[in-house]
């Protein structure tokens, strides 16, 4: 239940069911546009690349978020459908292999298009690996869900779609293919704010989704399947359709990701992102959408920070004592172990995730100066 | 500031003897129209709205369809239920169309159900639902002039099929088609009354004997109502919350007095169960409730304090001390230096502000308090968070209040000042008179007793008191309440138990003492709270009379006596109490409907227990009745235990 001020009330269902509701998150809500819209401004360029792959695994994360936290399907091959959505996006890129009309790749229209089309592949190719989940649950699941990422990513991709136009199976995209209108994506801060929009655009769309007939649908099944099955909920078709919005956050990421790479290799999809994605939600938050921020910033800064650590400290060995240079190649390899640690952490200490402890910290002071409501 | 702020209050109206609440009404519809919302009701988690025109509409059905089944003027009309638009709508129609509104309590039992049904010589009678239908099918045959039985919600209603009973909504249709037939009647049957006619028959509640009529005329309620609004205007923009029961002269006075000159919007709340939470959605711009009500506040306040975080704690304290001082401060008239300024904006700011918005007081412009003696303790938490309470004085005889506190001008021992064009006096025999626009007609069917009150114009109203240097009017218990020890020393019990009442762990409390040696208590735990804190320290119990005579209950009690005990003069100290087996109880007449303790009853019913307190043993035995809202009795059989208080005193 949200803490609302006293002397909020609603006369329609409308007003009731409004995603902000008080003028206090109106205003804090338009800050964060604001911080969002000025952050390239603030901050040390090197930071803009750190911001946009948050906003990435915030894109990459949602499909699995949705899958996990508000559908109840556990997945572990989301990084297939990301690859999906990248080589389809690619492809479509490409003159050579898509024959645009001259005036829509004048217009900048050939990546906004790709970027649906490659969500739409993405989501039906995240529909026939979600197929099995009419008839399998809970571990069953997740290796079907394994089995999509091994076909897709090591088979599919790398030996038969990367292999189109015979390049080998990394190639690199020309300059100006990212287009957006008259704006050419070639700069960080330019990838920040295509990334900065498609974060704001999708997750307004998983919000509406969430509080529509399907996603109530979806939170049924999560919380009781048969129970959602007696209440008339088509289980089977309510699954696919959320395999499909899923597969579909997942191409768009795909999509987005690449522009800020300018080439392509299946080595960006491996079955250790389809994990970390997963890991993302459980740290910040299964069933919560501000989860998948938390998450992906607390992953991602972690990351940051231990290279810059262990840069840093590499540096000043090298430099004292370069004997020990071997001992540098060991320590890159704590970055994994400690998102491995953060995970350990998160499970045992707080299950409910960061986004429980914002929800704890805010109620802290919703209640204040007392410590619970009623009587 | 806000455009809010900037709104200009309300015009005066202008009273003459012809204008009556139904003229008024009609005369604000048509101003206020579909634009503005004359009221809303929770429904199905949110607040739907009606504005002056359904408003109208529904109320000129209502009155038509009366008609069509058989009012003429002079009819009255009684009815019983919850707050909803409904029962304002029937109120209304009733005055409409020329009869006389009456309310029962809700919880009202059968035999004050038919005692009043019948002295009013009531022929309509409007009920909510099953219930309220279920209590006049009883009667019916003992109410020859009860014509119809009219109901609201069909809830269980299904299988009834009394030729008596009709639907309010039939009532409407029968309405809409006498609209048709005859279009102007609506306006001629407003148009006939005078201000000098009765428009509502109100059965006070009566500490000591039977319900009596109070006839109120409709210039009556609307002086009343300008008075108070001269005092502390309203804006049309103002919300109010209608969740206190409309029998009460009090909510009247609001709902239909004040409301209905200034237009602000009244709030009806989903279920009476969840009253308190709708006031905080609304956050009510005025309200007015016995002091019952501001007493829970606090026990809420007090008991959420012991159980939050140490921080949080300490920073209430701190901020309550800052609080207490500075409202002192403002009670004495002095004026708060910079410094304590800036520590109340901090306090402000870190806590007062919070616990408005908890209690649901975020927006209140003025807060009444009346019909009962309230502790000081409790006036300064008020003060303290910033809450503008005010205590005022009245009865149902004077349409509603006669004595009101000014802004800033407020003395917590006092009632304030009389309210303008009222006159207040006091008789050789301390008796407190006034004379005023809004005095009453006279008890209906009662002309001895008219007589008694209602003399040249002045109002007598059996309470004593006196007018301090600041013309403050001080008001002292019922005059047959006043207490002696029979050594001669005064005390005032009323005062005593409200001091006793601001321990969240007492929910009631009886003080008695006169021509006795000493002054003793019976005290009624607060079931909630102290259930809670014996859950807290790990005592079991499995009912309220369990954990009433549990000793480490009797030792909560004790030290909440004792810290009154501490600031009081030697001959009030509390020497002795027990703890009651059961609460204080409307229902076994312990309690007036406005929920006042009726002293000589509760004294003679636990006599035993009183004379047992007077003496040295520490347990007695008690058997005695309690009723249930149904009419059942049951017997109740258990021992009591008498504690002396250790500190505070000798026998």
């Amino acid at each position: 239940m949200s803490y609302l001020p006293c002397g909020t009330y609603f006369e329609s269902y409308g007003a009731d069911h409004q995603w902000w509701r008080t003028s206090f998150i109106k205003g804090k809500m338009v800050l964060m546009l604001v911080v969002m819209a000025v952050f390239p401004y603030l901050v040390d360029p090197q930071w803009l690349s750190v911001a946009y792959t948050v906003n990435y695994y915030i894109l990459a994360a949602l499909g699995v978020q949705l899958l996990i936290g508000y559908c109840g399907q556990i997945t572990l091959g989301h990084a297939a459908f990301v690859a999906v959505g990248a080589y389809c996006s690619a492809y479509m890129m490409l003159p050579q292999h898509f024959p645009w009309p001259q005036w829509i790749v004048d217009a900048g229209l050939a990546y906004p298009i790709s970027m649906v089309c490659a969500g739409i592949l993405a989501g039906l190719w995240s529909v026939l690996f979600g197929l099995p989940s009419a008839r399998v649950k809970g571990f069953y699941l997740i290796m079907t869900t394994m089995a999509a990422q091994w076909i897709t990513v090591p088979l599919v991709i790398t030996q038969y779609v990367a292999q189109i136009g015979g390049r080998g199976q990394a190639f690199s995209l020309p300059e100006g293919t990212f287009r957006i209108g008259p704006v050419l994506i070639d700069s960080d801060t330019k990838i920040y704010y295509l990334s900065a929009i498609l974060v704001c655009l999708c997750l307004l769309a998983m919000g509406n989704i969430l509080r529509s007939r399907l996603g109530r649908a979806w939170i049924a099944i999560r919380d009781n399947d048969i129970a959602a099955e007696t209440m008339g909920v088509n289980i089977v078709a309510y699954k696919l359709y959320a395999f499909f919005v899923s597969g579909f956050f997942a191409g768009i990421a795909g999509a987005f990701y690449i522009s800020t790479l300018s080439f392509i290799s299946p080595e960006h999809y491996e079955w250790f992102f389809s994990l970390l994605w997963v890991g993302i939600i459980l740290i910040g938050g299964v069933g919560s959408i501000q989860g998948i921020v938390f998450g992906s910033v607390f992953v991602v800064m972690v990351f940051k920070l231990l290279e810059m650590g262990v840069m840093w400290s590499s540096g000043a060995l090298m430099d004292s004592y370069p004997a020990l240079g071997w001992i540098t190649t060991k320590i890159i390899f704590f970055k994994e172990a400690a998102f491995g640690l953060a995970i350990i952490f998160f499970l045992t200490y707080e299950p409910n995730g960061i986004s429980y402890r914002y929800w704890q910290l805010k109620n802290y002071f919703n209640l204040w100066p007392f410590s619970y409501t009623g009587k | 500031m806000s455009a809010e702020d900037k709104q200009v209050f309300y015009e005066e109206i202008e009273i003459t003897d012809d204008l009556t609440l139904p003229k008024l009404f009609v005369r604000q519809c048509r101003k206020f129209g579909s634009e503005k919302v004359a009221m809303r009701e929770k429904e199905f988690g949110i607040w739907r709205p009606i504005t002056w025109t359904q408003y109208l509409e529904n109320v000129k059905h209502i009155t038509l369809g009366l008609i069509s089944i058989g009012m003429v003027p002079g009819d009255k009309v009684i009815m019983i239920g919850d707050n909803r638009p409904q029962a304002l709508w029937t109120e209304m129609a009733a005055m409409c169309g020329g009869g006389v509104g009456v309310w029962l309590f809700q919880d009202c039992l059968m035999d004050e159900v038919k005692y009043i049904v019948d002295h009013s010589d009531s022929k309509f009678y409007v009920a909510e639902g099953q219930e309220e239908v279920d209590k006049a099918l009883s009667i019916k045959d003992e109410c020859p002039k009860l014509e119809k039985i009219i109901w609201d919600d069909p809830k269980g209603l299904r299988h009834y099929d009394d030729p008596m009973l009709i639907s309010l909504k039939e009532v409407m249709r029968l309405g809409r088609e006498k609209e048709k037939e005859d279009p102007g009647l609506f306006e001629r049957m407003v148009g006939l009354p005078t201000g000098k006619d009765v428009c509502l028959l109100f059965y006070t509640s009566g500490t000591t004997s039977v319900p009596k009529g109070v006839l109120l005329t409709h210039y009556n309620m609307l002086t009343m109502g300008q008075n108070l609004m001269k005092v502390d205007p309203c804006k049309p923009t103002d919300d109010f919350v209608s969740y206190l029961p409309f029998a009460w002269i009090g909510e009247q006075m609001m709902s239909i007095s004040c409301g209905l000159q200034v237009g602000f919007t009244i709030n009806f709340p989903e279920e009476p169960e969840t009253a308190q939470e709708n006031v905080r959605e609304i956050g009510p711009h005025v309200m007015f409730a016995p002091p019952r009500l501001y007493e829970q506040y606090t026990r809420t306040v007090q008991v959420k304090h012991l159980d939050a975080s140490w921080l949080k704690r300490k920073i209430f304290e701190w901020s309550m001390k800052i609080g207490y001082h500075t409202a002192e401060l403002k009670f004495e008239k002095k004026p708060v230096p910079a410094h304590w300024q800036l520590l109340r904006w901090l306090g402000e700011q870190a806590c007062y502000k919070k616990i408005r918005d908890h209690l649901g007081l975020s927006k209140v412009r003025h807060a009444y308090t009346g019909g009962a003696a309230m502790g000081p303790d409790h006036f300064r938490f008020f003060h303290a968070i910033g809450v503008n309470l005010k205590q005022i004085y009245g009865s149902t005889e004077i349409s509603g209040i006669s004595v009101v506190h000014r802004d800033n001008d407020i003395k917590f021992d006092t009632v304030g000042t009389p309210l303008p064009g009222t006159e207040v006096q006091i008789t050789e025999t301390d008796e407190i008179i006034s004379k005023s626009s809004s005095v009453f007609m006279g008890y209906y069917k009662m002309p001895e007793e008219t007589e008694k009150t209602l003399r040249d114009g002045w109002l007598y109203s059996g309470d004593t008191g006196f007018m301090d240097e600041d013309g403050h009017l001080v008001v002292f218990d019922r005059t047959k309440d006043i207490m002696i020890l029979n050594d001669g020393r005064k005390f005032a019990p009323q005062f005593l138990e409200a001091r006793l009442k601001f321990s969240p762990y007492i929910k009631d409390a009886l003080v008695v003492g006169h021509e006795k040696p000493y002054v003793i208590a019976i005290v009624c735990i607060d079931y909630n709270t102290v259930g809670k804190w014996a859950e807290d320290h790990g005592i079991n119990y499995t009912s309220y009379t369990e954990l009433a005579q549990d000793s480490h209950t009797y030792g909560l009690v004790e030290s909440a006596v004792a810290e009154v005990n501490r600031t009081l003069p030697e001959p009030a100290k509390i020497i002795r109490f027990a703890n009651l087996f059961k609460e204080f109880d409307a229902d076994d007449d312990e309690l007036t409907r406005t929920r006042k303790i009726r002293r000589a009853f509760v004294e003679n019913r636990y006599q035993d227990i009183i004379k047992a307190l007077y003496t040295d043993i520490d347990m007695v035995h008690i058997e005695t009745a309690i009723t249930y809202e149904d009419g059942r009795e049951v017997q109740i059989k258990t021992d009591l235990k008498l504690k002396d208080v250790s500190q505070g005193g000798k026998k």
